[in-house]
């Protein structure tokens, strides 16, 4: 690959030839592997799929810890490469670690609403590793969106979460600098949903569209000119999968997001409903620790941390990390500064 | 076992070689190339048209209706479908009903309506983005001599253009604009669907409304499937719990071969009455 531009003056020339030699290898990075842990299929429902991870030690923990992604993105961004996975953390730590991978919906999929993700997916998952344990309260992990999800179904069913973890999680969407509400606050959500499932694509393209130099300009620039080699550029390609590999988005879960959280923040003015039964954040009385970014441009730390405003459990911890929204699964800070905070903070709770 | 896959969507040379291409626009824009000092105050001009430029075209994919896009790099933005995208069905008009066409070509009109209001926020940005920029720099700043005093100005520059849209993108009417541009798009994809529905109608194929009423009465009568079972696995659930449960209890050696030293055993002493 060709780097464009000619070279005239000195500066202009180098960064022509360093430019050109990173294209290069990013070219050659094309086919690099994401996710690296072995895991296996244990349960599904519908194109929801329940996985295990295989241990990577003796168990340490007997409970398993079950960690609900997004609906919006893929869930191998918390298990990327070895030296960038949090599941790989906490396996080497000896906890028995599941993950719910969502799918790819389908039309056939478009009607597929909140309740049906909270309570028969979710749920489903819940219930089948309960089942397996004689009805054993299990460890819940919930990213962004999906700590959503894992709250309320933490609220709906106390009794079937023993220590609860939300990770980037948004709950007050109507804090001033959340951008993306903003966007949103005037969509009409019925005629959205009329128009049917929404493909991965546009959702980055509205995220994007947040940061727009820095997130599709600046970051580039600076990997090509920073002479990097080809392990750094692989890296850097696994991460640029994972953002622009975004499953689409069925139509009625999608709407209702934006309507009750987005538009109408109910959560956060409790007044939430999933199924004619009430949501409240009063109702988790599960030891809560709640784990958010300084720098989310997605879900601002003003929405994540007003959590310990609402919530019923006298057992909450707080806890702000300095990086961003995607930094918090794949940077090396927090590679390091997330598990060390899980990894205790369920140690120190049976 | 399974190892995680990839999606097929991603393209990434085109995007890394837009953006190279891009930032050697600039530094050409700032006189790297040349090696010669510009007159700084004449660059807000050019600068702010190649920003404004980049934020349109940024702007025009959009893959949610224009499924040849989709993936395309370098694309952003929220319902600002170019209304090219919504031409009148390749079967043609005859076989559409009277009331629908105008109805189309007012969202069609009103989606043109929008734009041009983008397009105005777009050039602010751009203007305010340009004399930020070129009033931080101050006109006696000199040419940049090596990579990294070039790079040092491109910070600057994405800094300053970041400033100026987030200032403009955080504003109500920005917000509101956004919005209105994705409910008259979806709009014009819902009117498009309902003609295409006349269409199949008319050649006896099933149409997405009747799909939905058949996936609604499925659904009900998977609830009722699912209410009748639900006492019979409750019941289910129990057993196999306690069942587990018990499996996972150590349980005591059969009493034949517990070792039973008779001769060692002591009692507790009686409470004395």
């Amino acid at each position: 690959m060709k780097a464009p531009g000619t070279a005239d003056g000195a500066a202009f020339a180098e960064l022509t030839l360093q430019v050109s030699e990173a294209l290069a290898r990013l070219g050659a990075a094309r086919e690099v592997q994401v996710g690296c842990s072995l895991k296996e299929a244990v349960w599904s429902c519908g194109k929801t799929t329940l996985y295990r991870y295989a241990p990577l030690v003796a168990r340490s923990r007997s409970r398993p810890l079950l960690i609900c992604f997004a609906l919006v993105n893929r869930p191998y961004v918390l298990d990327l490469q070895p030296e960038r996975s949090l599941v790989r953390r906490l396996l080497e730590a000896g906890l028995d670690v599941y993950l719910i991978d969502w799918g790819d919906p389908d039309d056939a999929d478009r009607h597929i609403g909140l309740e049906e993700y909270i309570e028969a997916h979710l749920g489903g998952c819940i219930r089948h590793l309960r089942a397996q344990r004689g009805g054993e309260r299990l460890d819940l992990l919930g990213v962004c969106q999906g700590g959503v999800l894992s709250l309320c179904y933490a609220a709906l069913h106390p009794d079937a979460v023993a220590n609860l973890i939300t990770l980037t999680t948004p709950v007050d969407f109507h804090t001033p600098d959340n951008l993306l509400a903003k966007w949103v606050r005037g969509l009409d959500t019925a005629l959205l949903e009329r128009c049917g499932n929404v493909p991965g694509e546009l959702l980055n393209g509205l995220f994007l569209a947040l940061m727009p130099l820095r997130l599709t300009q600046q970051k580039y620039v600076r990997l090509l000119t920073s002479r990097p080699d080809q392990r750094t550029v692989e890296d850097f390609v696994r991460m640029e999968k994972w953002i622009f590999d975004s499953p689409p988005q069925n139509a009625a879960a999608l709407a209702q997001f934006v309507r009750w959280f987005y538009q109408e923040n109910r959560l956060a003015r409790d007044t939430l409903a999933i199924g004619n039964r009430r949501v409240s954040l009063q109702e988790i009385r599960a030891p809560l620790l709640n784990l958010y970014a300084l720098e989310d441009h997605i879900v601002p730390a003003s929405a994540s941390k007003a959590l310990g405003d609402y919530i019923g459990s006298r057992d909450y911890t707080g806890c702000a990390i300095a990086t961003g929204h995607i930094g918090m699964y794949v940077s090396r800070s927090a590679g390091a500064e997330v598990p060390g905070r899980i990894i205790p903070w369920l140690a120190q709770r049976s | 076992m399974q190892t995680t896959g990839t999606g097929t969507s991603f393209r990434p040379e085109e995007a890394y070689a837009a953006a190279a291409e891009r930032f050697f626009d600039l530094m050409k824009t700032f006189g790297v190339s040349a090696g010669t000092t510009p007159d700084w105050k004449a660059l807000t001009a050019p600068l702010a048209a190649q920003f404004e430029r980049w934020l349109q075209m940024s702007q025009s994919a959009a893959p949610w209706f224009h499924p040849a896009a989709q993936g395309a790099p370098g694309g952003f933005g929220l319902g600002a479908a170019p209304a090219a995208a919504f031409g009148p069905l390749p079967l043609g008009p005859a076989a559409l009903q009277g009331g629908q066409v105008p109805r189309t070509f007012e969202l069609l009109g009103r989606l043109a309506q929008l734009q041009a209001q983008l397009a105005k926020h777009w050039s602010e940005i751009a203007g305010t983005a340009a004399q930020r920029f070129i009033g931080r720099l101050g006109t006696a700043a000199a040419v940049p001599t090596t990579p990294q005093q070039a790079l040092k100005l491109y910070e600057l520059w994405v800094k300053c253009a970041e400033e100026a849209y987030a200032a403009t993108v955080h504003r109500e009417d920005f917000s509101r604009l956004q919005a209105e541009l994705t409910n008259t798009s979806a709009a014009l994809l819902d009117e498009q669907r309902q003609q295409a529905e006349t269409l199949v109608r008319g050649f006896g194929l099933p149409t997405r409304s009747e799909v939905d009423a058949l996936h609604r009465q499925v659904k009900e009568l998977r609830q009722q499937l699912a209410e009748l079972q639900a006492p019979r696995a409750a019941r289910a659930d129990t057993t196999e719990a306690s069942t587990q449960a018990e499996r996972n209890t150590p349980r005591k050696p059969p009493r034949a071969a517990r070792k039973r030293p008779a001769a060692k055993r002591t009692r507790a002493p009686r409470p004395r009455r």
